[in-house]
C-alpha cells in the first residue's frame, strides 16, 4: 500500500465515522430532565442532541441575547419570557406542530404571561412558601409570622431581593412587584426590623439545617422544601395568607434556530404523559402538565390546594429603573 | 533571544489578563442592557453612583475587615513563621503543613467551617457534651465567623514572606546582640522584627488585598447578611443586571489594590521577598 492509497484510506473510515444525524442543542437548568428521556428522544427520531445546562436566568440570557448562541431550546423563567419576545429572540411555537399541549393542565394552557400561548411551553414550576418545624413551633399562616421574636435566631429568609422584598411589600398590603418608591421604602424598613430576628439570609443551603433543627422556620422555594420534608424531618409547608410568588419555567425556542421543526417535535415529546414524570421524578418539582400529574404520587408540598393556589402570584419582569430602585434598597438592607 | 522564551508568557497574559481588562474598563463605562449585558451610550454614571454614602459604606467595611483579618493574620503568622524558621531540619515538614490547606478547594474548606461552627456542629456539641454551656453559641452567621473564615484562608500567604525574609536573616545579628547585652525579648523586638519587615509589610499586603475583594467568605459564614465590595460586584453580575455599574465597582476594587501594590513594590527589600 502506497502512501496515497493509505492517506485516502484514513479519510474515508474519518468521514464515516462522523456523525451526520441532525443535531438539536438544548439548553436546560442543571438537574431538569431525566437523562435516559434525551437518549430515548435520540432513538426515536435517530437525531443527536447536544445537552447543557445552566444555574441561572441572567446565564441563559446573556448568551441568548447575542442572537448566535448555538442554542435551539432554552427554558427561561416564566417572567423573562416578554422580554426575551419583545427583543425577537424567541420562534412562535406552532401549535399544529405541538399536538400534546392539550396534555398541559388548564391554568397552564392559557396563562397570564402568555395567554395564547405564543412564546414557551409551560414545563415546571414552583412557589415560595414558609418551611416550619412542626414539632417546636406552631404552624406559621401568614408572611407576618415570620417577623415574631420567638423565631429569633432560628429564621432565616431567602438570599433574594425579589422574594424579601416581595413579602415585605404583601406583609404591608401592598402589590408582590410594587416599583412605587414610598411603597418599597416601607418594605425596607420591614426588612431591616426582620434583620435583626434572622440567622441568616440563605437559599438551598438551609436545607441541612431545618434537618437539624437549627433553623425553625424559612422562607424557602416548595422545590428546596419538598426535599427536606420529604427527607422524613418533622417539617411543614404553608402557602401564607397575604398572597405567594410563583415561577414557571418554560421551554422556548431560540428565533435564531435553523431547526425549527426538530424544536418543535422535542418539545412536543416533552409534553408525554411518560416523559413529563419521568423529567419532573428527576427535577423534584411541580410539573406543568396534567397527564403527567395522575402518574406521579401526590404532594402536598409541591402542589397546592386549589383555594391557596388563587393566592398565589406570577412576578412580571420589571424594567430597568424599577430594578435599579430594588437593588439599590435591596443592598441598604444587606449591608444594613 | 531573551525576546522570545518572554513570548508565551506576554501572549499568556496579553490574552487572558489584559485583554479582559480593557473589556471590563469599557462596560464600566457604558449604559446597562435590559437583560444584563450593556449598552450604547457611554457614560461615567457607574462611576458618579458609586459615590452614593450606601457603596461607600461598603467600601470603608470592606477595608475595615481587610485591616482587621490582616492584623490577626500578623498576629498568629508572625510566631509561626519565626516558629517554622528556627524549627532546623523539621522547617520542610512543617511548611508543608500550612500549605497542606491548599490541597483541598477554597470553596470546599470554607464549607468545612460552617460545620464546625453551626449549632449542631463539632463546636457546639463538643462544649454541650461536656456542659460548659447549656445552649448553642452562635457562632455562624457574624463577623466573628467572617474573621475566623479570612484569617484561616489567608494565612499562608502571610507566613511564607515572612518566613523568607527571617530564612535569610544572619543569625550573627543574633549573637552579636546578646554579645551586646540584648535579651531575648529585647533581640526579637529591635533585631528580628526590624531584619524581617518587609516580609511582614509583604505578608500583610497579600493577605489586605484578598480579602478587600472576597466574597464568598462574607456570603458563606457572614450568612448574607452583611456586603463587602466583592458581594456587591457579584450581585450586579448576577440578579441585579447591571453589569456596567458592577465593572465600576471592580475597577474602584482594582484601584484600591493596585496602588497598595505600587506603593509596596516601590520598595526594593519588599520586593525581593516577593
Amino acid at each position: 500500500m502506497n502512501r496515497r492509497i493509505f492517506l485516502f484510506g484514513a479519510l474515508a473510515a474519518a468521514s464515516c465515522g462522523k456523525d451526520h444525524r441532525p443535531r438539536l442543542n438544548v439548553w436546560n437548568w442543571s438537574t431538569y430532565i431525566d437523562p435516559e428521556m434525551v437518549k430515548a428522544f435520540e432513538r426515536q427520531r435517530s437525531v443527536r442532541i447536544r445537552y447543557g445546562t445552566y444555574e441561572s436566568n441572567e446565564e441563559m440570557l446573556a448568551k441568548a441575547v447575542t442572537g448566535n448562541s448555538g442554542w435551539d431550546i432554552v427554558f427561561p423563567t416564566h417572567s423573562r419570557l416578554a422580554p426575551m419576545w419583545r427583543n425577537g429572540l424567541l420562534a412562535t411555537l406552532d401549535h399544529k406542530r405541538l399536538p400534546s399541549l392539550h396534555n398541559l393542565e388548564a391554568r397552564f394552557q392559557s396563562p397570564e404571561w402568555d395567554p395564547s400561548l405564543r412564546q414557551g411551553v409551560p414545563y415546571m414550576w414552583n412557589a415560595t412558601g414558609i418551611v416550619y418545624n412542626k414539632a417546636q413551633v406552631s404552624a406559621p399562616a401568614r408572611w407576618a409570622d415570620l417577623w415574631s421574636p420567638a423565631l429569633s435566631g432560628r429564621l432565616t429568609m431567602l438570599d433574594d431581593p425579589e422574594d424579601v422584598l416581595g413579602i415585605c411589600l404583601l406583609k404591608l398590603g401592598y402589590p408582590f412587584s410594587s416599583i412605587n418608591e414610598a411603597q418599597l421604602g416601607k418594605a425596607k424598613v420591614e426588612a431591616l426590623a426582620q434583620k435583626k430576628l434572622l440567622r441568616a439570609y440563605l437559599n438551598a443551603d438551609v436545607r441541612d439545617q431545618l434537618v437539624s433543627g437549627d433553623v425553625l422556620a424559612a422562607q424557602l422555594w416548595s422545590t428546596t422544601a419538598a426535599q427536606a420534608v420529604h427527607g422524613g424531618a418533622k417539617l411543614g409547608f404553608i402557602y401564607p395568607q397575604e398572597g405567594f410568588p410563583l415561577y414557571c419555567d418554560c421551554a422556548a425556542i431560540l428565533r435564531e434556530s435553523p431547526r425549527q421543526e426538530l424544536a418543535h417535535e422535542f418539545l412536543d415529546y416533552l409534553l408525554q404523559p411518560g416523559v413529563a414524570a419521568a423529567n419532573a421524578k428527576v427535577a423534584e418539582t411541580a410539573t406543568a402538565n396534567a397527564a403527567a400529574r395522575v402518574l406521579l404520587p401526590s404532594d402536598d408540598v409541591l402542589y397546592p390546594p386549589l383555594q391557596a393556589m388563587q393566592r398565589g402570584i406570577w412576578p412580571p419582569a420589571l424594567d430597568s429603573a424599577a430594578q435599579r430602585l430594588r437593588d439599590r434598597i435591596w443592598t441598604e438592607i444587606k449591608s444594613g | 533571544m531573551r525576546q522570545w522564551f518572554l513570548l508565551p508568557a506576554r501572549l499568556w497574559t496579553g490574552l487572558f489578563f489584559a485583554i479582559p481588562l480593557c473589556i471590563v474598563l469599557a462596560y464600566s463605562f457604558l449604559t446597562r442592557g435590559d437583560y444584563g449585558g450593556v449598552e450604547l451610550p457611554w457614560t461615567t454614571e457607574s462611576y458618579l453612583r458609586l459615590a452614593d454614602p450606601v457603596y461607600l459604606g461598603i467600601l470603608w467595611r470592606s477595608v475595615w475587615v481587610a485591616a482587621v483579618s490582616s492584623l490577626l493574620c500578623t498576629l498568629l503568622g508572625f510566631p509561626l513563621a519565626l516558629f517554622i524558621a528556627k524549627s532546623g531540619k523539621r522547617k520542610v515538614f512543617y511548611l508543608q503543613l500550612v500549605l497542606l490547606p491548599f490541597w483541598t478547594s477554597f470553596l470546599i474548606r470554607t464549607y468545612a467551617w460552617i460545620f464546625l461552627l453551626r449549632d449542631t456542629g463539632l463546636i457546639n456539641t463538643v462544649l454541650q457534651a461536656l456542659h460548659l454551656i447549656s445552649k448553642p453559641l452562635p457562632l455562624l452567621y457574624n463577623d466573628g465567623a467572617v474573621l475566623a473564615g479570612l484569617v484561616y484562608n489567608f494565612l499562608p500567604f502571610f507566613v511564607l514572606p515572612v518566613f523568607a525574609s527571617l530564612e535569610k536573616m544572619d543569625p550573627a545579628l543574633l549573637e552579636a546582640a546578646a554579645d551586646l547585652g540584648a535579651t531575648g525579648w529585647r533581640a526579637l523586638w529591635r533585631v528580628t522584627v526590624p531584619v524581617s519587615m518587609p516580609g511582614i509589610v509583604a505578608g500583610t499586603v497579600l493577605v489586605f488585598i484578598p480579602c478587600l475583594g472576597s466574597y464568598l467568605v462574607p456570603d458563606l459564614l457572614g450568612g448574607g447578611k452583611t456586603v463587602m465590595l466583592g458581594n456587591l460586584v457579584q450581585n450586579q453580575f448576577t440578579s441585579a443586571r447591571d453589569w456596567p455599574f458592577g465593572a465600576a465597582a471592580s475597577f474602584a476594587l482594582l484601584g484600591v489594590c493596585a496602588l497598595l501594590a505600587a506603593l509596596l513594590l516601590r520598595n526594593r527589600q519588599i520586593r525581593s521577598v516577593l
